[in-house]
């Protein structure tokens, strides 16, 4: 078995002191960025990555990950304590989560929701161990027409979970990939769009992009909804988080059907931790012979979703790393990151750079354990910190916005764009535009672009090929349903709307 | 919501009609081997100008004006002060250099929106900045903008 070596070499990598305080440092900190409302993990990952450059990649997106994992609980605590989701996977568990709170069972439901996190994280890896060599070892096989075929699949899915409505989600990844043209054509080297400015001509930096739409955008937000959430009083001491036997035993199955639900769901390109949470609280409400305590304080409804978030949030790195199609915008983020440290995802990853994605999984398996111990033991620390004003938080976020622009390439370039994209995120997020869908296609649209022109000209200029190759077939008419059903369901509404009643 | 839609959807629509006559007229569609560089964006254009024209489309069949998005009174003035002081702090920063600059915006920030005694503003103040000198300039050895005393 070469999992046993490679396991071991990512453990050797992973346990080396810089990497487990960078493991620490990530969880810590995607705890407290979790717990901040509107502060999610793609702001959290956007604003940290600048950070990482100074590092050996290895250990940048050991902290990332990290971040990413603690994110998904810190978003958790806001969600019990002051019925806000601290991130949009955690919205389903403010239904139960703050009734439990109300019912002075806070501690419980973090309780149950560390514990639950802690098993589907570690399940998650264990499956995203075993599934990763063997996709990547089969997308060996991806010519241009399979390439392209899987990331408009993914473009259309994240383009159509992320937003209520789909002509506007499907507009905001048209602007991104409008945005991925600018810069240099990478099949003829000739600049597009720069009208003349240098720093047009490099191309439209997603970096900046992300911390502004996601950083910035999101503290405007903040700023004009006065900022006064209400923590639960209440006792809430170290023996109160500490997740008890009984609810385990109890909420056995929830948790095991989130986690098989958030693990497949994660693994599409596209639909990430958020749609997984929901998924897996409709499955228990729908399975549960009393549904009527749902939305009442009903524990199943804090473990299953809890678990799924956690698993699709694992499971999301496998497209990531074996295809190179982030399914997610903080994946796409990451996937960025990957580029920017030399490294190429994609299926030829774990053979050049074993020690990265052995040491990227091993430190997973760290990372849940970090996170069910910080988890419980630090939870009054939290949620002090949560007591912080808002006031002193968005001016620290706008500051970090900025140095982290600014670092990328100490160019103020970067943190104009990066200013410009805040106020760009602030009205997309009032019109009900999807910032995801736009990141996640600036990052893929100039892969996307050259597979497309690489395979029409395998095929001498004919459409034809993505149809005709079986994978890219299958990928290809997915996509193409993502697109046409829901356009498609709002004609029939619109049809069955003018027809009198 | 619907003046808005409508507003969104006929800018989209100029701007997607010049982006795809642009790449015609500048780039070029074929090339040696196959689709040049005019190619994608042209179709991309072409796409966008599509969704736009949906969406305005949908706009002018909407009988109620929907929900108003517009933020007003104290919510909107909170905005425009975070967006004009972070503009500020921005365009100042190669005057004041990162870590007075940052020290500065902050006071004022936090001082703005939470009515803070003055030494609370101060104290974030000065931390904050401190942290991003020890962090980027000390630890990362970033070349930040310097102000008038080295730093």
């Amino acid at each position: 078995m070469d999992f046993v070596g490679n396991l071991a070499l990512g453990f050797s990598v992973a346990l080396t002191p810089f990497n487990l305080v960078m493991a620490v440092a990530g969880v810590t900190i995607g705890i407290l960025i979790g717990a901040l409302p509107g502060v999610g993990p793609p702001s959290g990952v956007a604003m940290l990555l600048p950070l990482t450059f100074g590092m050996e990649p290895t250990s940048g997106i050991i902290m990332l990950a990290a971040l990413y994992a603690g994110t998904m609980y810190g978003g958790t605590i806001t969600a019990v304590l002051i019925n806000t989701p601290g991130e949009s996977a955690s919205v389903v568990t403010c239904l139960d989560g703050y009734q439990m709170a109300l019912q002075g069972r806070a501690g419980h439901a973090l309780g149950i929701a560390a514990i639950g996190s802690f098993i589907a994280g570690t399940v998650g890896v264990v499956l995203l161990m075993l599934v990763s060599p063997l996709l990547a070892r089969w997308s060996l096989s991806f010519g241009p027409p399979e390439t392209f075929a899987l990331m408009l699949l993914g473009l259309t899915t994240v383009t159509l979970l992320t937003g209520d409505d789909p002509l506007k989600g499907y507009i905001s990844m048209a602007l991104g990939l409008v945005l991925a043209m600018v810069g240099f054509d990478i099949i003829s080297g000739e600049a597009r769009y720069g009208f003349g400015i240098p720093e047009m001509m490099d191309g439209v930096d997603f970096l900046p992009v992300a911390i502004g739409l996601f950083g910035l955008g999101e503290v405007l937000v903040g700023a004009e909804a006065a900022a006064g959430a209400q923590v639960v009083q209440g006792r809430l001491g170290l023996r109160d988080a500490l997740p008890r036997w009984a609810d385990v035993v109890r909420t056995r199955w929830s948790i095991f059907r989130g986690t098989v639900f958030g693990f497949l769901v994660g693994v599409l390109p596209g639909a990430g931790p958020t749609v997984a949470s929901f998924l897996a609280y409709t499955t228990e409400k729908r399975l549960s012979k009393h549904p009527e305590r749902f939305g009442r304080g009903a524990i199943e409804g804090v473990a299953a979703p809890e678990s799924a978030n956690n698993a699709a949030a694992t499971a999301a790195m496998v497209p990531m790393l074996t295809l190179g199609i982030p399914g997610s915008a903080t994946t796409a983020i990451m996937l960025g990151g990957l580029m920017m440290w030399g490294l190429r995802p994609g299926p030829m990853l774990f053979e050049k750079n074993p020690q990265f994605v052995w040491g990227l999984i091993a430190s997973q398996y760290i990372a849940n354990v970090l996170l069910l111990i910080l988890s419980t033991l630090f939870i009054p620390l939290f949620v002090r910190a949560l007591r912080v004003p808002y006031s002193i938080l968005m001016p620290l976020i706008i500051v970090f916005c900025v140095t982290g622009a600014y670092s990328l390439k100490n160019s103020l370039w970067d943190v104009g764009t990066m200013l410009v994209f805040g106020g760009v995120g602030y009205l997309m997020k009032k019109l009900g535009y999807s910032p995801a869908a736009l990141v996640l296609a600036l990052v893929l649209g100039p892969l996307a672009e050259r597979a497309l022109r690489q395979s029409l000209i395998i095929s001498d200029a004919g459409l034809g090929i993505l149809f005709l190759r079986p994978i890219a077939a299958v990928l290809t008419v997915a996509a193409l349903l993502a697109i046409v059903v829901p356009l498609g369901r709002a004609l029939l509404k619109a049809l069955r709307a003018r027809r009198p009643a | 919501m619907r003046a808005a839609d409508r507003i969104a959807a006929v800018l989209l629509l100029a701007f997607s009609a010049a982006f795809a006559a642009g790449a015609l007229k500048y780039y070029k569609w074929w090339g040696d081997e196959g689709p040049g560089p005019a190619f994608m964006p042209f179709w991309l254009g072409l796409l966008m100008a599509l969704l736009a024209g949906i969406l305005l489309v949908r706009s002018l069949r909407e009988k109620a004006p929907g929900a108003a998005w517009l933020p007003q009174g104290a919510g909107l003035r909170r905005m425009l002060a975070v967006l004009a002081l972070t503009v500020a702090f921005v365009a100042a920063l190669k005057t004041t250099g990162m870590v007075l600059g940052t020290a500065l915006f902050l006071g004022a920030i936090v001082r703005y929106l939470g009515r803070h005694r003055w030494w609370v503003c101060g104290a974030v103040a000065a931390a904050a900045a401190g942290f991003n000198w020890l962090v980027f300039v000390h630890w990362l050895r970033v070349p930040m903008p310097a102000g008038p005393f080295g730093f």
